[in-house]
This record gives C-alpha cells, sequence and structure tokens, in this order.
C-alpha cells in the first residue's frame, strides 16, 4: 500500500501551483514535504486529501486491491495549515465530535481524548473553551483530532506552528508513536531539526516543482556530499575576483573578510582550496557537512537562480 | 477502515448543529413563560366561574327601572345626587360601585351619566347592559315587540356569493389558516436564515471546513447542516404556533371574559400544510444553505441578499390570494420555487381535486432534491476555489453538475 504521485500538474487561472510532479509515499513512514511558502505544498496535500484534482497525472492509492485517486476519508487524520477547530466549543466537545465522525464509539473516544490531553498535559483544560488555550496548546488539541481515530494515513500541516521548543519534542516524540503503530504521516513543515530527526524520507519543493527527494543521505550523495567551507581572511575580499572564481548561487559573504562556500560532491575540495588561495591570505578555514537546514537553502537558492535564468 | 456510515454522521451533524445553537437555559425561561401564561389562562377561568363579582348601581327612582343581570343589580334611590356622590366616595363594603344620573334631555334623546369612584373594566359591560335595557324599553313603549326590534336592527344582509362554485365561503376558517402558515412559514425561514449564513460562513471562516471535508463528503456535511437548521425552523415555528394560540386564549379568557373558541383554524387542512411546511422549510434552508456555501467572505460578498429570496414565495402568496382561481395564483401553486407557499393558500380558499396539491408537493420534493445536491456542490467548489469567491456564472456550473 504506497501512494503514488504520477506527474501531477495543478492550475489555479494562470498560476502553475504544481508542476509536473512524481513520487511515492510508502506505508508506515513519516515523509516530509518541504519548501518555501508558495512552494506549492498546500495545494500538494489538499490534493492528497481529495478536496481537489489535479489538472493532469495521476494520484493512485490501491487499499484492499480498491484503487483510490486520494487518501479515503475513513483512513484518513488531518491537521489543516490554520486551526480547524471550533474555538467556542470546549476541548473534549471539539474531541469527541471530530472523532465521532470518523466512527469512533462516544466511550472509546473519551477514553481515547483523555489519554492523549494527559500525554500533552491538557487533562485539567479537558472542559475550558477552546479559544480560552494559548496558540501552542491549541494546535495540541489539533493533533489529537487529528489521530483520535487511529487513522492508517495522517497529513499534517505545519505540526510544529505555535509550539515552542519543549512541546516541538514533545510532537517529535508523538510522530514517532504514530509511526510505531503502523501509521504513515505525511507532515509538512519549516523546522528542519524536526524534520531531520524525524523524517525517513522527504520531498523538498521550490516554484510548484520538486528539488530534492528521498532520503537525507539519498539527498546529500544527490546534492554530493555537500560540504561547506568557511574561510576567513586577513583583508577584505576582493569582489571582482570572487566572482570570477565562483558561481554566484555557491557562496555568501559572511562579512567582508569572511567567506561561506558550498561544495558539491562533483567539486574538488582542493580545486576549491586552489581558488580561495587567489583571494588573498587566510588566517583560518573551517569545514563541515551540510545539514538539512542548509541544504534546503542551497537548493532553494540554486533552483530559484536557474528558474530566473 | 473507520466504521460509520453517511447517514451516521449526517445524523451526527445535524445534532451538533441543533444543538449548538440550541440554548437550554434560554429554553427553559421561555417554555415557563408559555407555561405560565397558560396557568395564568386557567386559573383566571377557575376564579371567574366562583367569584362573579356584582356591582350594586344606584338609580334614579324617577326612571322605569332596569332588571337585574348577573353582574349588575340595580337599587332605585330617592337620595340626592350630592348624597349618593358621598355614598359613592366613601362608602364602606356594601355601598355604591356605580351612580346612575339622570341629566336633560338633548333634541329628545335622554341623557345619562354613570358616576363611579374611578375607571374600572366592567364600566364598559354596564353602559352596554343599561343601553340595551333602555332600547328594549323604548321599544317596548312604542309597541315593538322584541322580535320587532332586532328585524329593525339588521334590515337586510349583504353577502358575496360567486359562479364559481369551488371558492369556498368569505370568512371562512380556511383563509385565516392560509394566512397564519404563510405568517409561520416565514418566521422560520428567518430563523434558518440568520442562524445558517453564520454557522456556514463561520466554519468556513475558520478552516473548520478542511477539518470536515477530511472525514466525509461535501453532501453528508451539507445535508447535517439542512436537518439541523430545519429542526430549528420548526421548533420556532412550533413554538409561535403555541404561542400564539396561547396568546389567543390569554385575549379571550383574560382580557375579554370570554370562551377559547378556535374554530377560526379551519383543522382539515392540517394534514396537507404540515408536509407543504416541512417541504417548503427544507427547500427554503437548502437553497439559503447553498448560497452560504459559496461565500467566502460574509463582509464582503454581495451574495448575502440572495439568501432573502426565500421569503419572496410567502409575499406572493400573500399578495395573489384574493383571487384564488386567478392565473397568479394557479400558476405559482405548480411554479418549482413557490408551489409550497401558494398551493396551501389555493387549497384553503378553493375545492381542489386531489391530484393537484398532490402534484405541486411532488414538484417541490423534486426541487428539493435538486436544490439540496447543488447545495453539496457548490460547497465542493467553494472547497476547490478556497480563498477566491466563485462568480453567478461559476456557481451555475457547479450547480447543474452531477454530485
Amino acid at each position: 500500500m504506497e501512494l503514488l504521485v504520477d506527474n501531477v500538474q495543478k492550475c489555479y487561472a494562470k498560476v502553475t501551483a504544481i508542476k509536473n510532479l512524481s513520487f511515492k509515499v510508502n506505508q508506515g513512514e513519516i515523509f516530509a514535504l518541504l519548501g518555501p511558502n508558495g512552494a506549492g505544498k498546500s495545494s500538494l496535500v489538499r490534493m492528497l486529501t481529495g478536496f481537489t484534482s489535479p489538472d493532469n497525472g495521476e494520484i493512485s492509492l490501491t487499499i484492499d486491491g480498491q484503487k483510490y485517486s486520494s487518501i479515503p476519508s475513513n483512513t484518513l487524520g488531518y491537521l489543516p495549515e490554520d486551526r480547524g477547530l471550533y474555538p467556542e466549543k470546549t476541548v473534549i466537545k471539539n474531541l469527541l465530535y471530530f472523532a465521532q465522525l470518523n466512527g469512533v464509539d462516544k466511550k472509546t473516544a473519551l477514553e481515547q481524548a483523555k489519554y492523549w490531553l494527559d500525554r500533552f498535559d491538557l487533562l485539567d483544560r479537558i472542559d475550558a473553551q477552546l479559544k480560552t488555550l494559548s496558540k501552542g496548546n491549541q494546535q495540541k488539541v489539533q493533533l489529537i483530532t487529528a489521530v483520535i481515530h487511529q487513522p492508517k494515513w495522517v497529513i499534517l500541516d505545519e505540526p510544529f506552528s505555535g509550539l515552542d521548543p519543549v512541546n516541538q519534542e514533545k510532537v517529535v516524540t508523538f510522530l514517532s508513536e504514530l509511526k510505531a503503530k503502523g501509521m504513515t504521516v505525511i507532515l509538512s513543515a519549516h523546522q528542519m531539526a524536526m524534520v531531520e530527526k524525524l523524517a525517513d524520507r522527504m520531498l523538498l519543493m521550490n516554484l510548484g516543482e520538486s528539488v530534492l527527494y528521498g532520503t537525507l543521505a539519498e539527498i546529500q550523495q544527490e546534492v554530493g556530499s555537500a560540504t561547506q567551507l568557511t574561510a576567513h581572511f586577513a583583508q577584505d575580499i576582493p569582489s571582482e575576483q570572487l566572482t570570477q572564481q565562483f558561481n554566484k548561487t555557491q557562496y555568501s559573504l559572511l562579512d567582508n573578510h569572511v567567506l561561506s562556500l558550498n561544495l558539491s560532491a562533483q567539486q574538488s575540495i582542493n580545486e576549491a582550496l586552489s581558488k580561495i588561495t587567489t583571494l588573498g591570505s587566510l588566517t583560518a578555514l573551517h569545514s563541515k557537512k551540510m545539514d538539512l537546514h542548509q541544504l534546503y537553502l542551497n537548493a532553494i537558492a540554486n533552483h530559484g537562480a536557474l528558474a530566473n535564468e | 477502515m473507520n466504521n460509520i456510515n453517511k447517514k451516521q454522521q449526517v445524523w451526527l451533524v445535524t445534532s451538533w448543529e441543533f444543538m449548538h445553537f440550541f440554548k437550554w437555559k434560554q429554553e427553559v425561561i421561555s417554555k415557563l413563560i408559555l407555561v405560565a401564561f397558560a396557568l395564568i389562562i386557567m386559573l383566571w377561568q377557575y376564579v371567574k366561574d366562583d367569584q362573579l363579582t356584582v356591582y350594586k348601581v344606584a338609580t334614579p327612582a324617577n326612571i322605569t327601572q332596569f332588571q337585574n343581570s348577573g353582574q349588575f343589580e340595580f337599587f332605585p334611590n330617592n337620595d340626592s345626587f350630592e348624597q349618593l356622590k358621598e355614598q359613592l366616595a366613601h362608602g364602606e363594603e356594601n355601598s355604591w360601585d356605580a351612580v346612575l344620573v339622570e341629566s336633560p334631555a338633548i333634541n329628545s334623546v335622554k341623557q345619562m351619566t354613570i358616576y363611579s369612584k374611578d375607571k374600572q373594566s366592567w364600566l364598559t359591560e354596564l353602559k352596554q347592559t343599561l343601553s340595551q335595557q333602555y332600547t328594549l324599553q323604548y321599544a317596548s313603549s312604542l309597541g315593538l315587540a322584541e322580535e320587532q326590534l332586532a328585524v329593525l336592527n339588521q334590515a337586510a344582509i349583504f353577502e358575496n356569493k360567486y359562479l364559481d362554485d369551488t371558492i369556498k365561503a368569505e370568512n371562512s376558517p380556511a383563509k385565516s389558516t392560509a394566512i397564519a402558515m404563510l405568517v409561520i412559514l416565514s418566521v422560520g425561514i428567518f430563523t434558518s436564515f440568520g442562524q445558517l449564513f453564520v454557522s456556514i460562513t463561520g466554519e468556513k471562516q475558520q478552516r473548520v471546513t478542511e477539518q470536515l471535508y477530511a472525514c466525509m463528503s461535501p453532501q453528508t456535511w451539507i445535508d447535517g447542516k439542512i436537518f439541523g437548521q430545519m429542526l430549528h425552523s420548526i421548533k420556532a415555528m412550533f413554538t409561535m404556533i403555541i404561542t400564539a394560540m396561547l396568546g389567543y386564549a390569554f385575549t379571550a379568557v383574560v382580557i375579554s371574559n370570554d370562551i377559547i373558541d378556535y374554530s377560526f383554524i379551519d383543522w382539515s387542512l392540517l394534514p396537507w400544510l404540515i408536509p407543504f411546511a416541512i417541504s417548503g422549510v427544507y427547500l427554503c434552508t437548502a437553497f439559503m444553505a447553498a448560497i452560504a456555501a459559496a461565500i467566502d467572505d460574509p463582509n464582503h460578498s454581495a451574495k448575502t441578499s440572495i439568501m432573502l429570496l426565500p421569503l419572496l414565495p410567502m409575499i406572493l402568496a400573500f399578495i395573489t390570494m384574493d383571487s384564488p382561481s386567478g392565473f397568479a395564483l394557479s400558476f405559482l401553486s405548480y411554479f418549482p420555487l413557490t408551489a409550497f407557499a401558494a398551493m396551501p393558500v389555493k387549497m384553503a380558499l378553493i375545492d381542489l381535486p386531489l391530484w393537484q396539491p398532490l402534484l405541486s408537493i411532488s414538484i417541490t420534493l423534486i426541487l428539493c432534491f435538486w436544490v439540496r445536491t447543488s447545495a453539496g456542490n457548490l460547497f465542493k467548489m467553494g472547497m476547490s476555489m478556497y480563498g477566491k469567491e466563485p462568480s453567478l456564472k461559476e456557481m451555475m456550473t457547479w450547480m447543474l453538475r452531477k454530485n
């Protein structure tokens, strides 16, 4: 049971939100959708949930021999980007209503609600109106709503939004438990450190297109082990020489004396060093592997530059 | 996979929608007020029957005397006006309640003045009793029998008759029943108008609809919304009927000292009025749900006014009811959008063969189904357009789609 997205395209009026996108999500994995605002993540999520349909291409999911063009609602748990609960109602009324709509009987729903509220330190707010809770606590109630009926597929749009670092860690644990229970989780997030910890595989999108796709190791391999060099110079770096030696998308100046350079696997460190030494006398040089955050920034910058050309 | 079917989901949404606007405290208070009214009416009847007050009236001794009635006793008296006035003003219990004084006649018309301590409701009845008795006395002095006087009072009766013998008698209970139904329908529709608008546009703005869409079909959600609001309309209509009946009973018993008589309602029409009213409320609620589902921002939408259109059938039926066999009411009785309001009016005013109301309600039910499906489609459209409000053309396209 895997979710296949094959050459999908989606347009709104004159804007192409998704361009020929293909990927797959395996059963039981945590799959992350990454990308800047406007990358097309929400449009993609809306197609996966069945809110909208692709203009071209196909989304397919086969369950018990039956083929679906989106994740069927009776197997889906969903956390919308904007909060989707009744602010005037109490926490427990919201949870019970959505659990029952998803086929959970009232008694089980109440037990589940209490269990999860306790896990998120919200049991004492069970009868509080949702609107009286802080933004972070509302987000936690929303997360519980998405999984209280123990769906097979969970789509979480910005699950870390509004949460402090302590609660972000709690959500990481929570999502790992969902995976352990056999649920397939698709999440979109901007918190790269969290995604790096959690996601089995990921898709980085920009301007509606796939930029990077695979496990973190595969992505690093694709980018080319991705090394970051930081060079400190004794004097100002001559800008004319810098642009002659390196592509603009490859470097950034941390200040007039410090150069940050991103190298792919195809680029030789020796060659890069020989170019760096032509810029002036070095006082220090550091190198490290790029983390997901840096990979993300690099990939977006490179893709943006290519799109502009 | 979760085991819940569409019917169960519709019921959950219906009960959620109903309870969302159902305020226990308000309901209990309003119903207690109604019960209090009913108790007052019952008690008043009991007190009135058991403790009927008899008023004592002093009359001049030199005039033809009046006969005592159940409520009034007349006592001829030779005391001067000043003495009587003193007795009236400062008299103890069992003294005069009123004093009748004769004044000089004007143009041969007898002038009598009734003095009392203050303004009392029974004075009107005293005046009527005295006037009736005096008229009889005067007729008797002219040698007229009571029957002759009755004929004199109503020399001729003028009545309308029509060649079209299907038209029912003027002022028949059916007409007041039809008017009452139009008013009650309007109350039901006004109730769901406000609530439905707030409910649907509110949920869309708070993005609750996305969460709901993830666990049910758009049609299931809209069906639950329609049924929930329809139940509210029916509750409002029922409360209105009970209130009106109690109000009438209060006026009759407490204010007019009369008996309760609901013969102005044609109860035989009810088996027809109920299905027409229910289907009419369903149709209007579904229509308003369809429009609300297409509104993205209620503060800036031009479509809000369209939601008032369901009141038009009642207005048209009311305007055309003076000519029940005319083209206008006949057309409206079969026109899908107005049949639920026009046909009951037509039925109330003229006798119709059975197939006519059956055809009319069938047309209404077919339209109900189509509007309900369209409402589901429009909600789906609203979700797919996300943040952009559809034009009327786009709405029509989606309404005509197969679900």
